[in-house]
């Protein structure tokens, strides 16, 4: 390849300008103007503002930062002090008890929100101070409880999953079809392993629970009433076809607001709040989603990605090899990007390989989810290891050796992933007509 | 002093303005899906809903990019920064540095490609058929403040020895 | 010299095949002086950004839908006036009075016209049988243009709006029942699993034209041009048969996955071709005397 030395320094660029600790839209900006300068005789700077407008100006993009919204208003509210009443009374009797309802928790609560951060902090901020005082062993708290919340990656609404979708130009709506069957199972192969735990390990001996009548059970469960009518909104009018993505992520808006209303948690002050927190986090996206829109078309002009496509043909992997390279690739870029950035910083070259391969690209996004879920409990760069130190005050190393097990389940997943594709293409294959 | 601390105000007041006009696009985004939803339920059509969405998802985001930056949103991979210790200052000399001129850049032909829309008179191609230029405004307006919030980052970082970010992990996490 | 050419559909596509022909047509003529790389599924420049791209120089090649553009220029939707022809012969007739005018129309935005090449016919895609356009009244209609909109109105459909991205889902869920487009749409989208009836109605064939930046192509020399005109001609019959031969595959297909094809009744085309003349007339109020004079002709020959 004749190319190799300019390859070379437009790798350097980027592993200089993102390593070194430039923000990280800028950074992929900085990183496209010099492959457009190498590459190209073409106006780097107004192809860039071609294609940053148009990525910017997406109709399906505005279902990001409602659902960023939506889930600010629910942080606000009362919503995980009622999800811990009503579904710890079912948890206590099943071997690992209540560190059960960090798990089911993040699963129902990644049902309304797109983050993986906001499924932990609003789970976490009621169930560390519980299982704390029934004296659950610490590390399973927070381990679970760092994998539980990457579920928000997954079980759809997903942040994740609507990024991936713009940049491949494919349905959110199938895609987050897609995340249902296999975010259910990740939350069961969880809850199996704290079972296993549970009885197996040595230190566990939590505080027993009262007994609890059936008929108490069930009046407690009232307080799960609210997630679970936003739950049917958000998901069912998908899958029912009343509504597209982005109007789902409406009507979660408008649903988590009449919440907070009834629960008397929306004041001016707290609407401001969780609007101003929205539009940050957005910014952050967008402006990182800017960079990459450039650099993919810089990676266009390049030809490196349709030369890397068919480099890799050449070798002649299997499906299986070819995954197995990128799962490695993934959970390394992982340790040091965050999620979005690692999808969209190589989605330029990754999906031309995909597309040549013959993988569906709805069931690659779960795939692509799975390893970014994994990326955030790897250190040096989690980011619900973080949101957990600030949480809990525990050293970093600690709670990312606690979440090494669901690191591992996680990689297990991706194994019953490829045995069984089913799982993430079925649903969305089957969205059928309205009742 | 006085004259600086005036500055200093006029430009935060700028930054958390930007933020604010962010805010209400985003509020608009909703109102425009909303209003879609029910002219559909009703059996009517709102020509353009979903360019004029697309237009407001610009205006929340470009407008926001300075503000976001003043509270420590943007993500960065800050791992050597710290290890620099107490060189930190030339990592974040450099840093600001290249965010400026970049930032300065992406201004400048934010502000081209808005008159380029305009020079050819490109009109949108959904049913709205708006010049394109009227809602590329809010992206050169957001750009041209995010290289302003750089410049004055780097100018408070060189002579006072501090920029005037501190990172806000739970901004930035809630993007994951 | 190498110029990238932005192509928005497919790689399989057959307006991407013809292009990439087209592109070794011109790479071989030239003897390699003009390399051109095709770039398709929007992976340099999406659709929408194609022509801003090439008027503007940052690609200097590329490919449109034309019609896309209606909006700045009636003229580029000559191709698509609702049931103004209807048959390939007609549409090409129309394209050949057009074809200058519209040439003329690219050259202001700085573009050279080089080829173009015709989608299948569109037709009308139904969850039931019908027989007058009358039976349309309350069905939801993916209305997605100005003059699919303005069908639904015409003929009491509910319009809903539907992105091509969501189409399929639309379908499936119930949101739309009908809609227009070629039997090529409904062959990739897998239609037959939501809808029964597809109409030949040809109700228009949207052409993909081919440009070239004008300050890129005056830069060229003499030979050069003659090899990318040699090229395109070359093209634009290649596509056209492509198109018609297409247009029958994709049409058996829906046949073989148990789709009802038919032509429309002659009742129906009727009543479709008065509402085509109103149509058109709304199009000529827009596209002034050079709008006037492409129908005057066509209808005149
Ligand atoms: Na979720
Ligand atoms: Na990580």
């Amino acid at each position: 390849m004749d190319q190799l030395i300019p390859i070379a320094i437009f790798l350097a660029v980027l592993f200089l300008l993102l390593g070194s600790g430039v923000w990280v839209g800028l950074a992929l900006m900085g990183v496209a103007y010099v492959g457009m300068e190498l590459f190209t005789s073409r106006p780097a700077g107004d192809a860039m503002i071609t294609k940053v407008w148009s990525s910017s100006s997406s109709w399906t993009l505005t279902a990001l930062p409602l659902f960023i919204w939506m889930g600010e208003i629910l942080y606000r509210t009362r919503l995980s002090e009622d999800m811990f009443r009503g579904l710890s009374p079912w948890m206590a009797r099943l071997p690992g008890g209540l560190v059960h309802t960090n798990i089911v928790g993040c699963t129902v609560f990644a049902a309304v929100s797109g983050s993986s951060a906001a499924t932990l902090t609003t789970v976490g901020k009621m169930s560390i101070p519980e299982l704390r005082r029934r004296n659950y062993p610490e590390h399973l708290v927070i381990g679970t409880l760092a994998g539980a919340a990457t579920l928000g990656l997954m079980i759809p609404p997903s942040l994740t999953l609507i990024v991936y979708g713009v940049t491949i130009n494919e349905s959110i709506t199938k895609l987050f079809m897609a995340g249902v069957l296999p975010g259910l199972v990740l939350a069961l192969m969880f809850m199996a392993y704290v079972a296993i735990t549970a009885k197996l390990s040595r230190d566990f001996d939590p505080v027993p629970e009262p007994h609890m009548t059936l008929l108490a059970k069930i009046k407690n469960s009232r307080f799960l009433i609210p997630v679970i009518l936003l739950i049917l909104v958000v998901i069912g009018s998908m899958y029912l076809g009343i509504a597209t993505a982005t109007e789902a992520a409406a009507f979660g808006v408008v649903g988590s607001m009449l919440l907070a209303l009834a629960q008397r948690s929306l004041t001016p002050a707290t609407f401001f709040d969780s609007l101003m927190g929205a539009v940050r986090t957005s910014a952050m996206i967008a402006l990182i989603l800017a960079g990459a829109a450039f650099l993919s078309l810089s990676m266009g002009f390049t030809g490196i990605p349709r030369g890397l496509a068919d480099l890799i043909a050449s070798w002649d992997l299997s499906r299986f090899q070819l995954l197995m390279a990128l799962l490695v690739f993934y959970i390394i870029l992982g340790c040091f990007l965050d999620g979005i950035s690692s999808v969209v910083l190589t989605m330029a070259v990754v999906e031309p390989m995909i597309r040549e391969a013959g993988i569906d690209l709805i069931w690659f996004g779960i795939f692509i989810v799975v390893v970014v879920e994994m990326a955030q409990i790897t250190p040096p760069i989690g980011f619900n290891l973080f949101v957990l130190q600030g949480m809990t005050g525990h050293e970093m190393t600690f709670i990312a050796r606690a979440a090494i097990p669901m690191f591992l389940i996680m990689v297990l997943m991706v194994f019953v992933l490829i045995l069984f594709p089913d799982l993430a293409t079925w649903l969305p294959e089957n969205i059928r007509q309205r009742v | 002093m006085a004259t600086a601390r005036a500055l200093r105000r006029f430009l935060d007041a700028l930054y958390l303005a930007g933020g604010v006009i962010a805010g209400g696009f985003l509020i608009a985004i909703l109102l425009l899906i909303v209003a879609q939803m029910v002219a559909r339920w009703t059996g009517h059509v709102f020509p353009g809903a979903t360019d004029y969405a697309g237009y407001c998802m610009a205006g929340a985001s470009f407008f926001a990019f300075a503000y976001a930056l003043n509270h420590g949103a943007h993500i960065r991979v800050s791992i050597l920064l710290s290890a620099l210790g107490r060189f930190r200052w030339w990592g974040e000399v450099w840093c600001f540095g290249i965010g400026t001129v970049t930032a300065t850049w992406f201004a400048w032909y934010a502000v081209r490609g808005m008159l380029v829309s305009r020079r050819w008179n490109e009109l949108s191609q959904g049913l709205d058929a708006t010049p394109i230029w009227i809602p590329q405004l809010s992206m050169a307006a957001g750009v041209i403040l995010l290289a302003i919030a750089f410049w004055d980052h780097l100018i408070r970082l060189i002579v006072t020895g501090r920029h005037g970010i501190t990172t806000d992990l739970m901004d930035q996490a809630q993007g994951e | 010299e190498t110029w990238d050419m932005p192509l928005a559909y497919a790689a399989t596509n057959f307006h991407s095949e013809v292009a990439a022909n087209f592109a070794t047509c011109v790479t071989e003529a030239t003897g390699g002086d003009l390399e051109i790389v095709t770039h398709p599924s929007g992976s340099l420049f999406g659709g929408a950004e194609i022509k801003r791209a090439v008027m503007t120089g940052q690609a200097n090649i590329g490919e449109r839908l034309m019609s896309a553009h209606e909006n700045e220029n009636p003229l580029y939707g000559v191709d698509s006036i609702p049931f103004l022809v209807s048959s390939f012969e007609e549409h090409e007739k129309l394209w050949d009075v057009a074809e200058p005018y519209v040439t003329e129309a690219l050259a202001e935005d700085n573009l050279h016209y080089l080829y173009s090449v015709p989608w299948p016919p569109q037709g009308l895609y139904m969850n039931k049988p019908i027989t007058s356009i009358s039976e349309l009244k309350g069905v939801k209609f993916r209305s997605y243009s100005t003059a699919t909109a303005k069908m639904a109105e015409m003929t009491g459909a509910l319009p809903v709006q539907v992105e091509a991205a969501e189409l399929s889902q639309a379908l499936a869920t119930g949101v739309a029942e009908s809609f227009i487009s070629s039997g090529a749409t409904g062959f990739d989208r897998k239609v037959w699993e939501h809808l029964s009836n597809f109409y030949e109605v040809d109700a228009w064939l949207p052409r993909n034209a081919v440009f070239v930046n004008k300050d890129a192509w005056e830069g060229l020399s003499d030979e050069t041009r003659t090899a990318l005109t040699d090229c395109a001609g070359k093209a634009a019959e290649e596509g056209l048969q492509t198109s018609m031969d297409y247009t029958q595959t994709t049409v058996d297909a829906l046949k073989d996955n148990g789709m009802t094809v038919e032509r429309a009744s002659d009742a129906m085309m009727a009543e479709l071709r008065e509402m085509g003349e109103v149509m058109t007339q709304d199009w000529l109020a827009k596209a002034g005397p050079d709008g006037q004079a492409i129908i005057d002709a066509y209808r005149g020959e």
